[in-house]
């Protein structure tokens, strides 16, 4: 059995003991316990409080006569411009705060900006490389169209092995073609987007036809104006950037 | 009486200082209560009734209206008290009473009417509670009057002497400690 320690006896007897009622109940089985808090209680209680007398009305008053000359009246006025000065404390505080916020508001836009300035930075190299890879891409396709308007163009009308295999490569280059003028139309080139355009009709008219007759290929040529496209595109070619070789272009990959 | 402590509050502050005489009257027993515990001795109770009333004026001005004026004056009162004690070394002269509660098992001390025997026995047991009192420091006195013969809580006598509970807690041990050992040997009188 665990006894109770002098502070909790001492707890116990000012009522304000945590466990009160445990500890009520281990005093009253043991005895050593029991005979601690009695001697507690005979200590406690002998101190009593020093006996004063009462003081009475005239106490106070004479109390209050010894007071008076000491106490100078509040003033009003002073206590106004406490207010006011409080008043313009408050102001001042709330002015501060609307600073402050204002502060890290502008801080923040300008830390945004430092860090989307960097991030750009950061970035154009990427962009760079990708515009790159777009045009040797392009120039592939380019080249690959200009190819088949040559052969387009020199066609024999009984060949149809070699007929089969422009039509073949039509119908290739019509998908990517159609990707590259969308691109162009979202990149905001009209010039390309409006050349690519005309060249689709080619292809889709070369691809589509069932068989590829030399009355076909004939009719193709001269309403298409294969030539006139034909020469469209050597331009374009002609426009890739200065830096970049033949061989390079010839390196392109399509899509 | 709290809404009137407001008002009078009010009026001093407006420049009526004649108001205060109110807040004195009303108090002052209180006052004078616990400072006379405290110190020991009615002379010194006085002062510190004078003391405690100038200090209270002095600070009416910042005094916050939501708490009560009763309880903000007595803990004016419990630290002048108390400073006069650390400053003086005040020997507060404790008695043991003359009739104990019944209810407490306090020890039956002499009564004024009881033999002579009896009534020295009395005189050396209240001596002997004064001697004891003097041996603990004046925290340690503070703390326990306010506990024993004011009956607050810890956290009221925390609040009071401005110290955290848990000292407060310990001051009231280590007081009622050293008293059980320096009176120890009257048990056997008792």
């Amino acid at each position: 059995m665990t006894h109770l320690s002098e502070e909790e006896l001492i707890a116990l007897y000012y009522g304000e003991s945590a466990n009160d009622g445990d500890a009520r109940r281990h005093l009253n089985l043991c005895r050593e316990c029991w005979t601690q808090f009695g001697e507690l209680e005979q200590v406690l209680g002998g101190i009593r409080p020093p006996a004063a007398s009462q003081r009475g009305a005239e106490f106070f008053e004479r109390v209050w006569q010894g007071l008076r000359p000491a106490l100078t009246p509040y003033d009003c006025s002073e206590r106004r411009g406490w207010r006011i000065w409080m008043r313009w404390k408050t102001v001042g505080l709330v002015t501060a705060c609307a600073l402050l916020l204002a502060l890290v508001f502008m801080g923040g836009r300008i830390w945004e900006r430092q860090k989307s300035n960097a991030a750009r930075v950061t970035a154009s190299p990427n962009r760079q490389a990708s515009q790159r890879l777009v045009v040797v891409v392009l120039t592939d396709h380019l080249d690959r169209t200009e190819r088949l308007l040559v052969t387009l163009d020199h066609a024999k009308a009984g060949d149809s092995v070699e007929n089969s295999v422009l039509q073949t490569q039509a119908q290739e280059l019509l998908a990517s073609n159609r990707l590259y003028r969308m691109s162009a139309n979202e990149a905001g080139d009209p010039a390309l987007a409006a050349a690519l355009e005309r060249l689709e009709r080619v292809l889709a008219e070369v691809a589509n036809e069932p068989t590829l007759s030399a009355a076909d290929l004939d009719r193709v040529r001269k309403e298409m104006n294969t030539e006139a496209i034909l020469f469209e595109i050597r331009v374009l070619l002609s426009k890739t950037p200065n830096g970049m070789s033949g061989a390079e272009r010839g390196k392109g990959v399509s899509i | 009486m709290n809404g009137n402590d407001h008002s009078v509050i009010r009026a001093v502050l407006a420049g009526d200082k004649e108001a205060y005489s109110l807040l004195v009257r009303a108090h002052g027993q209180t006052v004078f209560r616990v400072a006379f515990r405290i110190v020991g001795n009615e002379a010194d109770a006085e002062e510190i009734v004078q003391e405690t009333f100038l200090r209270a004026y002095q600070g009416l001005a910042g005094f916050e209206r939501r708490s009560e004026f009763g309880t903000w004056i007595y803990r004016i009162a419990v630290n002048c008290a108390l400073n006069r004690v650390c400053q003086t070394g005040v020997d507060a002269e404790y008695r043991c009473g003359e009739e104990s509660d019944p209810e407490q098992r306090i020890v039956q001390v002499a009564s004024s009417t009881a033999d002579p025997e009896r009534s020295v026995l009395s005189r050396e047991i209240g001596a002997a509670h004064a001697q004891a009192m003097q041996r603990l420091t004046a925290t340690e006195r503070t703390a326990f009057i306010l506990r024993h013969m004011e009956d607050r809580s810890t956290g009221e006598i925390a609040e009071l002497l401005g110290i955290a509970p848990n000292a407060a807690k310990q001051a009231v041990f280590r007081a009622v400690h050293k008293l059980r050992r320096e009176l120890a040997p009257l048990r056997g009188n008792a």
